[in-house]
């Protein structure tokens, strides 16, 4: 039985690369990129989860054994900065196609770009 | 310093600096050095030859090994005597320093391949001999070496995929190791043993060496880039090309034999007289022959015709070798010496009539025997040599390879070898008579004889071709020594098989006996009617106006109406065909793939993996 966690972040994903596939609009692939990237962290946080064990912070009567995997975490704290950017410098990409061509269809900015 | 160390790469470094210094005078002294260097030490190690001299290099990850034996030193004679002529001739025709580096570096390559003793020297020396060569065609067109460039990249691919694979499984490039785990095969396959090669591999392995050495011999129908590459350049230079470097391809195969051939022979049987795989190598030089001379005879310009023809001569000696017996191959061996030398001496005459007029096709030449007559002696030679007429070398190679043929009874390829030298008269009287007779035009009037370096090459291989076949015997002893075994008997004016004798001096002397008897009765006054050009008939009827057919403009236009359905099949517009259909197919995929929209490409990933997950990665 697959978990919940799992089969959500899985499904974000699969929603955020439909967007991508399918969206005419530029700035709803940007959405459908962030909402696969939200899917991408939370699959990897859940893939170091141990069931009854709480957050990897070394303190009061919690040692290595009982803590969660901590690798994931640092991944995805540089995953999440990362997706930031990419969005950041594709959000720049988008004002500057709007300003040059009028439109955010994805179909008539190749068309206008011959 | 071992000698064959710098037989091979005296060529190379003298090239190297005549390129550096590029001062007029210097170069040309430092590269005649290094094309002598290789000439003089091939002939002071005449003696040594059949002790077998050696010499490596180790340069760590393989060795470069180079050994002389008997057959190294009849092709490496064959290669510095025709190479030192046309680096000779250079001197007159090289327009720049560049061609003399890499005509050297050619000649470096040529005596590598033929003086290794391994086969990824062998390989190396090939690649060499192949760069250099491209490099000079390009200086002169870039399309016809493009197209030299891309047959011969196939030709070496296919060579390196045999070599990797013989490595995989005897491992070790050595000719000697090689050969003997192939002997051991054929006797296992004999004795119904396990053998290391399956019949499939060993077929897969004789089809790539017949590609890559097809290639460099301009076997049919892998011969299309030699007539553009032939003439696409120094004609000096093709002295080489057409005289050594196709030798590569037909040392290739007879390289093939020494290592792979018993096992060849014991695995696909024999097809009449001669083995089955020894046979197709036959057949293609029979088509050859034919393909090469009647495309030379339908040819309007000079260097073409000679390019055709010297394929066509070519096919000649795959046909000995494919026939396998000692004599056959013995009578390879021969026509390849003797092709080397009529065939770089005709070059070295077209490199004349081209430098001395700037002219190339035969409508605007003519008479020039009165202008040229040193030329024209030399042609004289070559053209008696190439036809086949005694008392020339090209007669007693010829005559040996027709003995070889017709004594193992192959009709086949006994009427194509015919036939090739009845096309060889057909395209040579062409020659004769458009350039050097009839009617000259009036701005050849004041066309020089050949300038002096040209003089001493070409004097040097019409020396060879009268020498070598007034006194046949002298190749005949070396031929011998290889096989170690007296196949063509007789002395040294005599050819002795057995079954047929050939005696050179009786024939020289007939042939000047009659000379003078033609003489005396011309001069006692025979009835002489002297012949106008347009003095010309076609089945006994004089030719009218409409179908003018002069000697130099479509003299053979009949012949190509009549082979026009075989004209139509042309393997070189189907290799053209093949490029443009794959040019055409790479732009639909381009087109269609790599449409410049994001969403397809999300789509090519989603769909990848979807494939990976359903494979289960």
């Amino acid at each position: 039985m697959i978990s919940a966690y799992y089969f959500g972040a899985i499904a974000l994903i699969l929603i955020g690369f439909y967007a991508v596939l399918v969206k005419r609009n530029v700035l709803k692939m940007l959405v459908g990129l962030s909402i696969m990237e939200t899917g991408v962290n939370l699959l990897l946080i859940s893939v170091g989860y141990v069931s009854g064990r709480s957050a990897p912070i070394l303190s009061e009567g919690i040692g290595p054994s009982n803590a969660v995997d901590p690798i994931p975490q640092a991944l995805v704290l540089t995953a999440i900065v990362i997706g930031v950017a990419t969005t950041a410098l594709a959000l720049t990409i988008v004002i500057n196609l709007y300003e040059k061509y009028k439109t955010l269809d994805a179909e008539k900015i190749r068309r206008l770009r011959g | 310093m071992n000698e064959l160390a710098l037989i091979v790469f005296a060529p190379l470094v003298a090239g190297a600096l005549a390129w550096l210094l590029d001062v007029k005078g210097i170069k040309e002294a430092i590269g005649l050095i290094g094309a002598a260097v290789p000439l003089a030490y091939t002939a002071m190690l005449y003696e040594r030859a059949s002790e077998g001299i050696s010499f490596a290099v180790n340069l760590g990850v393989f060795d470069i090994t180079f050994r002389l034996g008997q057959l190294n030193w009849f092709f490496v004679g064959i290669a510095v005597l025709v190479g030192f002529s046309a680096v000779l001739a250079l001197v007159s025709t090289a327009k720049d320093s560049y061609e003399w580096l890499f005509a050297l570096m050619s000649l470096s390559g040529v005596l590598g391949v033929f003086l290794a003793a391994d086969l990824m020297t062998f390989f190396i020396f090939w690649e060499v001999m192949t760069f250099a060569s491209f490099m000079m065609v390009l200086h002169y067109n870039r399309s016809a070496s493009l197209k030299y460039f891309l047959l011969s990249v196939a030709g070496a691919y296919a060579m390196l995929i045999a070599i990797t694979f013989i490595y995989a499984k005897v491992g070790s490039f050595d000719f000697g190791a090689v050969q003997t785990v192939f002997a051991q095969d054929a006797y296992a396959k004999m004795l119904g043993g396990q053998a290391t090669f399956s019949s499939t591999e060993l077929m897969a392995l004789f089809g790539l060496f017949l590609v890559a050495f097809g290639v460099k011999a301009g076997m049919f129908p892998l011969h299309v880039w030699a007539p553009d590459a032939y003439s696409e350049t120094n004609q000096s230079y093709t002295s080489m090309f057409s005289g050594v470097l196709s030798k590569a391809g037909v040392y290739g195969f007879i390289l093939m034999y020494i290592l792979i051939g018993t096992r060849l022979a014991v695995e696909f049987g024999a097809f009449r007289s001669a083995s089955k795989f020894g046979y197709i190598i036959a057949f293609l030089g029979g088509l050859t022959i034919i393909v090469g001379g009647l495309l030379a005879a339908l040819q309007e310009d000079i260097r073409k015709l000679f390019a055709y023809s010297s394929i066509s001569q070519v096919g000649y000696i795959l046909v000995g070798i494919g026939v396998g017996t000692a004599l056959s191959m013995q009578a390879a061996l021969f026509h390849a010496l003797s092709h080397a030398l009529f065939k770089g001496l005709f070059f070295l005459i077209v490199a004349t009539i081209v430098h001395r007029t700037g002219k190339t096709t035969f409508a605007d030449m003519g008479g020039l025997a009165e202008k040229m007559p040193f030329t024209f002696a030399m042609a004289f030679v070559a053209i008696l040599s190439l036809a086949g007429i005694p008392p020339l070398v090209g007669f007693a190679s010829k005559w040996v390879l027709f003995e070889a043929v017709i004594s193992q009874n192959l009709p086949i390829l006994g009427g194509m070898v015919f036939f090739g030298s009845a096309i060889g008269f057909v395209y040579l009287i062409r020659f004769t008579y458009a350039v050097w007779f009839g009617q000259r035009p009036t701005d050849l009037d004041d066309t020089k004889d050949a300038p002096l370096p040209l003089a001493i090459a070409m004097t040097i291989l019409a020396l060879f071709n009268v020498v070598l076949g007034i006194a046949p015997g002298l190749v005949a002893k070396e031929l011998n020594k290889m096989f170690g075994k007296e196949i063509i008997g007789g002395n040294l004016f005599v050819l002795d098989l057995g079954f047929g004798k050939y005696n050179a001096l009786a024939i020289l002397i007939y042939l000047i006996a009659g000379l003078i008897v033609a003489a005396v009765i011309y001069f006692l006054g025979a009835k002489v009617r002297r012949v106008p050009v347009t003095d010309t008939y076609q089945s006994g009827n004089p030719v009218t106006m409409d179908y003018n057919l002069t000697i130099r403009r479509n003299f053979f236009l009949p012949l190509k109406e009549a082979l026009a359905f075989w004209l139509r099949i042309s393997f070189d517009r189907l290799y053209r065909d093949i490029g443009a259909w794959v040019e055409d197919l790479a732009e639909v995929l381009r087109n269609y793939i790599y449409n410049g929209n994001v969403q397809s490409y999300a789509w090519y990933l989603l769909i990848i993996l979807l494939i990976l997950a359903m494979w289960g990665v």
